[in-house]
């Protein structure tokens, strides 16, 4: 069944390309197999269709550019050479080098899987197998010397065909057409790519280290073999190679002076000598070859040079005078470099970079003598060198290597004696910091300029053109900024790596102050803090600007080819005509090219309406123009104005020129995007790796990721957004292996550290924003009077961060995966405040019941972080998570990891150690009882963020929670209420009262004992002793004294009970209040109203409350209104209305806890009723004789008050005024109150003393018992 | 071949590139708009991704809300008795 593909594409077009992630990271992967058109995929084939007789320049051209392809490789595998002795087993033979046998496992072995077969055979029969290890050995080694033997050979073809390249095309009388700039150009990289080489093959210590153990190898090896002497010279050859230093330029030096030896002579001597002083390099070949010649050079000395050399290219016919060597062609291309990096506008920074590196090659080998000196300043003065040198003191060369244009010149000025003195200037660089700027303007109009662009279908023709012009000039700015950019943090890094930082470890912390590596004090301690941010920020403009082109790519690549188009047209067809008619009419070569130029390149037929034209062929035309119509003179390419042509029309042909080369890189659209912001280069450090003997650095040093970590770590608002940027860095070294340096193991290291990078980055990240909401919502709890009055206020204030465009993140481009980092954040999330719960929890629980105030208040910071996120942030709801960290997720327990936990505190710790105080209303702990009695977790330590954010917001709270953490009183009852709600509530007040009838159980037996104590009777006491005597009787009387511990086991429950039914009057008073409040809230949706006494009343009767009556008013208007789509929504919301209504009100009348614990007590009480309340057999009050339990109370009270007077009044602390709370209470429950008060022992005490007071003396009453008032 | 001698045959090479510069348009409006149609697609992945991405977000979110219910549910049917009052 298919679709018709109308169908199918009208369903596309409704479907939306939305996307609501923000631009905050890299352009990740560029998808593009485009070959730049700099590089010619069709080798230039179509260059003879122009007849422009170039067949050689082309042969010569292509053979150059394989080579610099050739070298490229070349370099990278020195590049990433690492030594492969390091993971050999270490063999000292006593045979072979006097010592004892020994095998020693270095563990870096870094190619593995070369090694793995001799690794593990080793180490049973070493002795057996030496000649074995040896050859294998061998064999691994012979591999890696195979290359390096490649390189060798490579660079003396590679060599003697640019010399021979060179010295065809400066040869006049071969008349042939060339070079051309795009010759030139090629000329330029391979030398690069040859000082690359030299620099590299320098710098590696690792090759000449590996080399030697080859050779001890070989010579163990090799003697079993017959034939070995062709090898062992080859042998001595690499060497010679390997351990001179610039071998590769001393042998090009030789290479270019060699072929041409006869006419020039002086060259030659002046070869040879530098070949003699510096007698302990020599390449072989270049000794042998000077030997032969130099006698017949140095009798004959031909004269050259001291004469102007002029003209290359199309005038050079006429100017001609002598036949010349490469010096001519080495001018041409130091005038070349010269006069392009002075101008620098249409060079990109690595074109730039080939320049600087050459140049200094190309002055020592133009030097060579006085007199190719003289002319070679006579045409580019010394100071203009002197000047670029000192400029760029510093060319980054490979990513942790880099050149210094002096160092090269000082050193090869050594083995090219005649390189004239003035090198000394060169080695004071000025001082030459890199700072980046910070505010680079931005490109701001683009997107302007964008909306613009799709907005002119059908416009205006002229408009159309103009805007398309300035599309152009935007995306030439993007480019140069990109490439300036790109460059200044390429130079900065090798700036940084030529200046190692001096103090090691001047700001870091305490670990590992002595033993930082080189890379460490090159890398990681050598970029300060704003050197870091400035370096994030310039990334992120590299990397925004960079995804922003890469976005409108396929937009504006028709508007810029137009433009090209119309530029090449016009200035074809326009100005050249002009010329033509004007200026050359008189010279008819002039003309003739200038006509070729046209008939190249115009494209008469046109219609300027759609005139879309590819301007691939431009590269032949700047090649053509260029060489063909050569504009170039001696003493500079366009700035000589010997010639016949007028300065106007010179003008315009230079600006037209420069013009071109530019097309190129624009044309090239993606890949010179790609190419200009590639900032694989930091991660790189081979060569440090080598120096330092490492595996690898820790990431740590890694540059990328310092920057991410300093990203998240300084907490600017400003960076964050950007803190994905760097990780595009590893996106481009990954691809930079796999791409240019075509290593795996390169690519398995970066993969391995971005994987670890990654996760790191992640958990820091959720820290980090765990802290920042945390410390939000801590910040908007805290008191806004304490805020007020508090001094340095500010400190509690959070800096506000956005997070919004991070947590919108679901597709980070990473090594090609797509990670959905919104994701990562949310689970991490429900982990963090999952385990933050579980914290809070942890740490009540190993603290007394006072700190539920606590508890409280962080637990309602955690919320409200959670609301503040959740915004941002799709998470599990805070109920959801709290409920399963207590435990309570199942709906029949009603119990809960926090009930629970009260409840065995209040029965360990709260009931028997904290004494009630009438008067405050609280509960403080008894100072008596010895704290250490309970086992209690220690309290756990948690990171401030599972407080409340940051360390001044902590102690800001701690200092409130402080106030409540020594008592237990009204506000942690209202934090029972609110934490426990009213699902655990219940379950509380259950124990509670299970608690009190099991006490009075337990109370049973003892008050029997204590009945058993009684005198058998006791009468009123007698007025006539007074207090003394009467407090005498009680004594002799009561012995209860005896049954001390009976006594106090006894007064220690009834303690026990009178605190919790105290409890329960607190309770009642939070419970009555939050009912309240929630009856003041609700009252007026259900239309209720208070009554007179207490009553509810309902405001209409038998109507419907006004919440029911709003929505189904509003639902019957929607019923009348069809249009509305939302009807049964309506519909459901009245349901619910109904509902509610239903529940507030049966929820309206709830009890007093307090009634209900009295009842449970006396219903628990009824049990022991005949045994502590026995019902008189007289049937008159019993005085002497009762032993019910207020007489027992009435005992214990007096004995108790007694003892609460003695000076260190022991019992009160320990008991409080609960005992009397709990006695009463029973006393009352029993019915026993009127006898209490009547034959209370304390009463008749007191009444005595009373009488006592006023008859004797009127002496202020102060007594101690005054304290005692139990009121019920 | 000397350089004197310049383009030996303009007209044709002038013929020449006239058609070369129309097949250039040619191919160049083909790359273009294969191009074009490679950025749909690349786009096209990226919103669909990102949608599939909150999709998967909300089933995600409902697929705990659910657990939690059967948990809930089991530990109800676990215990029958307290329905039976």
């Amino acid at each position: 069944m298919a679709v018709p593909v109308e169908e199918a594409i009208a369903a596309l077009s409704t479907f939306s390309l939305e996307d609501e992630q923000p631009d905050v990271q890299g352009p990740g992967v560029w998808v593009s197999t485009e070959r730049g058109a700099t590089n010619s995929p069709i080798e230039y084939t179509d260059v003879s269709a122009y007849r422009l007789s170039l067949s050689e320049d082309t042969k010569a051209l292509n053979q150059l550019n394989t080579l610099i392809h050739e070298g490229k490789d070349m370099a990278s595998v020195l590049y990433t050479y690492r030594s492969c002795v390091k993971a050999l087993p270490q063999v000292h033979m006593s045979s072979g080098f006097g010592n004892a046998l020994q095998v020693g496992w270095i563990d870096n072995y870094l190619k593995p899987w070369e090694f793995a077969g001799i690794m593990w055979q080793l180490p049973d029969s070493m002795k057996q197998s030496q000649a074995d290890l040896y050859l294998e050995t061998y064999q691994v080694l012979d591999l890696e010397m195979s290359r390096l033997r490649e390189i060798q050979r490579w660079q003396g073809s590679a060599a003697s065909k640019l010399a021979a390249d060179m010295q065809r095309f400066s040869r006049p009388e071969r008349r042939i057409n060339g070079p051309t700039i795009t010759h030139l150009w090629s000329m330029l990289k391979l030398l690069d790519i040859l000082v690359q080489l030299d620099h590299l093959k320098n710098a590696k210590a690792s090759i000449p280290n590996d080399f030697s153990w080859y050779k001890r190898t070989f010579t163990q090896v090799s003697m079993q073999w017959q034939d070995n002497d062709s090898l062992r010279e080859e042998l001595d050859d690499l060497q010679i190679f390997l351990s001179t230093r610039w071998a590769i330029l001393l042998n090009l030096h030789v290479e270019m002076f060699r072929v041409n030896n006869v006419v020039v002579a002086e060259v030659m001597v002046v070869g040879h000598g530098a070949g003699d002083e510096g007698s302990k390099w020599g390449c072989r070949r270049g000794v042998e070859w000077q030997c032969s010649s130099c006698g017949c050079v140095r009798g004959g000395g031909v004269v050259v040079g001291g004469r102007e050399m002029v003209v290359v290219g199309w005038w050079r016919q006429r100017s001609w005078k002598k036949a010349l060597g490469v010096e001519d062609i080495l001018q041409v291309l130091i005038v070349f470099a010269v006069e392009s990096l002075e101008l620098d506008f249409a060079l990109l920074f690595p074109e730039r970079h080939i320049l600087l590196r050459a140049l200094p090659v190309l002055v020592v080998l133009a030097t060579s003598s006085e007199k190719d000196s003289e002319s070679l300043y006579r045409r580019v003065k010394i100071n203009r060198l002197i000047n670029i040198f000192k400029n760029d003191p510093v060319i980054p060369a490979f990513p942790d290597l880099h050149l210094s244009p002096a160092a090269i010149l000082k050193e090869l000025s050594m083995y090219f004696p005649k390189f004239t003195a003035q090198t000394r200037l060169l080695t004071l660089p000025a001082p030459h910091e890199l700072p980046i700027r910070e505010a680079q303007e931005y490109p701001l109009n683009p997107m302007n300029q964008l909306v613009l662009l799709k907005s002119m279908d059908g416009a205006d023709v002229e408009w159309c053109k103009e805007v398309k012009g300035n599309m152009y000039d935007i995306v030439v700015e993007g480019f140069q900024l990109l490439s300036k950019w790109t460059a200044r943090i390429w130079e900065q890094c090798a700036w940084k790596f030529s200046r190692p930082c001096k103090d090691a470890v001047p700001n870091m912390s305490h670990e590992m102050v002595t033993s930082s590596s080189d890379y460490e004090k090159v890398v990681r301690y050598n970029y300060s803090s704003e050197e870091r941010k400035a370096l994030v920020e310039l990334v992120s403009y590299i990397k925004s600007v960079a995804s922003m082109m890469q976005r409108c790519d396929t937009l504006v690549a028709n508007a810029v080819w137009e433009t090209i188009h119309a530029e090449v047209q016009d200035f074809v067809q326009n100005t050249l005509a002009t010329m033509l008619r004007t200026t050359f009419r008189k010279k008819k070569d002039l003309s003739r090219v200038l006509s070729d130029m046209r008939t190249l390149s115009a494209d008469w037929m046109a219609n300027t309406s759609k005139p879309e034209s590819e301007v691939h062929c431009l590269q032949f035309l700047i090649y053509e123009v260029v060489s063909g119509g050569n504009l170039r003179k001696p003493g500079g390419l366009f700035g000589n104005s010997s010639s016949e042509i007028p300065v106007n029309d010179l003008k315009q042909l230079e600006t037209f020129f420069y013009k071109l080369s530019f097309f190129l890189h624009i044309l090239d659209y993606t890949e010179t995007v790609a190419s200009l912001t590639d900032l694989g280069f930091l991660w790189f450090r081979e060569f440090y790796l080598e120096s330092s003997r490492v595996i690898q650095f820790p990431i740590e040093c890694s540059l990328p990721w310092m920057l991410v970590d300093h990203v998240i770590e300084a907490h600017s608002t400003g960076l964050l957004e950007s803190v994905l940027m760097p990780f595009d860095i590893y996106n481009d070294s990954a691809r930079q292996a796999l791409a240019v340096l075509k290593q795996r193991f390169l690519y398995d290291e970066i993969e391995a550290e971005v994987d670890h990078c990654f996760d790191l980055f992640v958990s820091k990240l959720c820290d980090t924003i765990f802290t920042y909401y945390k410390s939000l919502a801590a910040s908007s709890l805290l008191d806004s009077s304490f805020l007020f009055s508090v001094e340095n206020g500010e400190k509690f204030s959070v800096q506000p961060m956005r997070f919004t465009a991070l947590l919108k993140m679901t597709r980070v481009k990473l090594l090609g995966r797509t990670i959905n980092l919104r994701s990562l954040i949310a689970g991490k999330m429900n982990k963090i405040f999952r385990e933050n719960i579980e914290f809070l929890f942890d740490r009540f629980e190993s603290q007394d019941l006072c700190a539920i105030v606590e508890l409280e208040k962080l637990l309602n910071i955690l919320q409200l972080g959670h609301e503040l996120l959740s915004r941002d942030l799709s998470i599990d709801s805070f109920s959801l998570m709290l409920n399963e960290m207590q435990e309570n997720i199942s709906i029949v327990s009603y119990s809960s990891r926090l009930a629970s936990q009260i409840w065995s505190e209040m029965q360990i710790d709260f009931l028997p150690n904290f004494t009630l105080c009438n008067t405050t209303q609280r509960y403080v702990r008894s100072s008596k009882v010895p704290p250490a009695s309970l086992q209690k977790p220690t309290i756990p330590h948690a990171k401030p963020s599972f407080y409340c954010g940051t360390q001044d917001l902590n102690s800001a709270h701690q200092s409130f929670a402080r106030l409540h953490s020594g008592f237990f009183g009204m506000p942690h009852m209202f934090s029972f209420v609110r934490l426990l709600g009213s699902r655990s509530l219940p379950w509380l007040i259950r124990a509670l009262l299970d608690h009190i009838s099991n006490k009075i159980t337990t109370l049973e037996p003892l008050i029997t004992g204590l009945q058993d104590a009684l005198p058998k009777s006791i009468g009123l006491l007698p007025f006539d002793g007074g207090v003394t005597g009467c407090l005498r009787i009680v004594k002799e009387h009561l012995n209860l004294g005896s049954k001390s511990e009976l006594k106090a086991e006894v007064l220690r429950g009834i303690k026990e009970i009178g605190s919790v039914l105290y409890l329960m009057g607190l309770l009642d008073i939070v419970l009555r209040e939050v009912d309240t409040t929630h009856f003041m809230q609700t009252a007026p949706w259900l239309g209720l109203i208070p009554g007179a006494d207490g009553q509810i009343l309902q405001a209409q009767e038998g109507a419907d409350s006004p919440i029911v009556t709003l929505f189904k008013s509003a639902t019957a208007a929607t019923v009348s209104n069809p249009g509305l789509s939302t009807q049964t929504s309506f519909y459901t919301i009245s349901k619910q209305a109904e509902a509610a209504d239903l529940l507030c009100k049966a929820n309206m009348n709830t009890g007093s806890v307090l009634e209900y614990a009295l009842a449970f007590t006396s219903a628990a009480l009824d049990k022991y009723c005949i045994k502590w309340s026995a019902a008189p057999k007289t049937g008159f009050i019993d005085i002497t004789t009762s032993k019910d339990f207020y007489r027992i109370f009435s005992g214990l009270q007096i004995e108790y008050l007694e003892e609460s007077v003695q000076v260190p009044p022991s019992n009160h602390e320990v008991l409080g005024d609960s005992v009397a709370w709990g006695g009463c209470t029973i006393i009352y429950l029993l019915g026993q109150q009127l006898h209490f008060e009547l034959f209370d022992f304390s009463y008749q005490v007191l009444n005595i003393a009373e009488v006592e007071a006023g008859s004797i003396t009127q002496t202020p009453k102060n007594s101690p018992f005054a304290q005692v008032s139990p009121i019920l | 071949m000397a350089r004197a001698g310049g383009i030996t045959n303009a007209v044709n090479v002038g013929i020449a590139v006239q058609a070369d510069w129309e097949n250039r348009e040619f191919i160049s409006n083909i790359s273009l708009h294969v191009r074009r149609l490679f950025d749909f697609l690349v786009q096209f992945e990226a919103t669909t991704k990102s949608k599939l991405a909150s999709l998967n977000e909300k089933l995600d979110t409902l697929e705990r809300r659910l657990e939690l219910l059967e948990v809930q549910v089991g530990t109800a049917a676990a215990n029958p008795s307290i329905f039976n009052t």
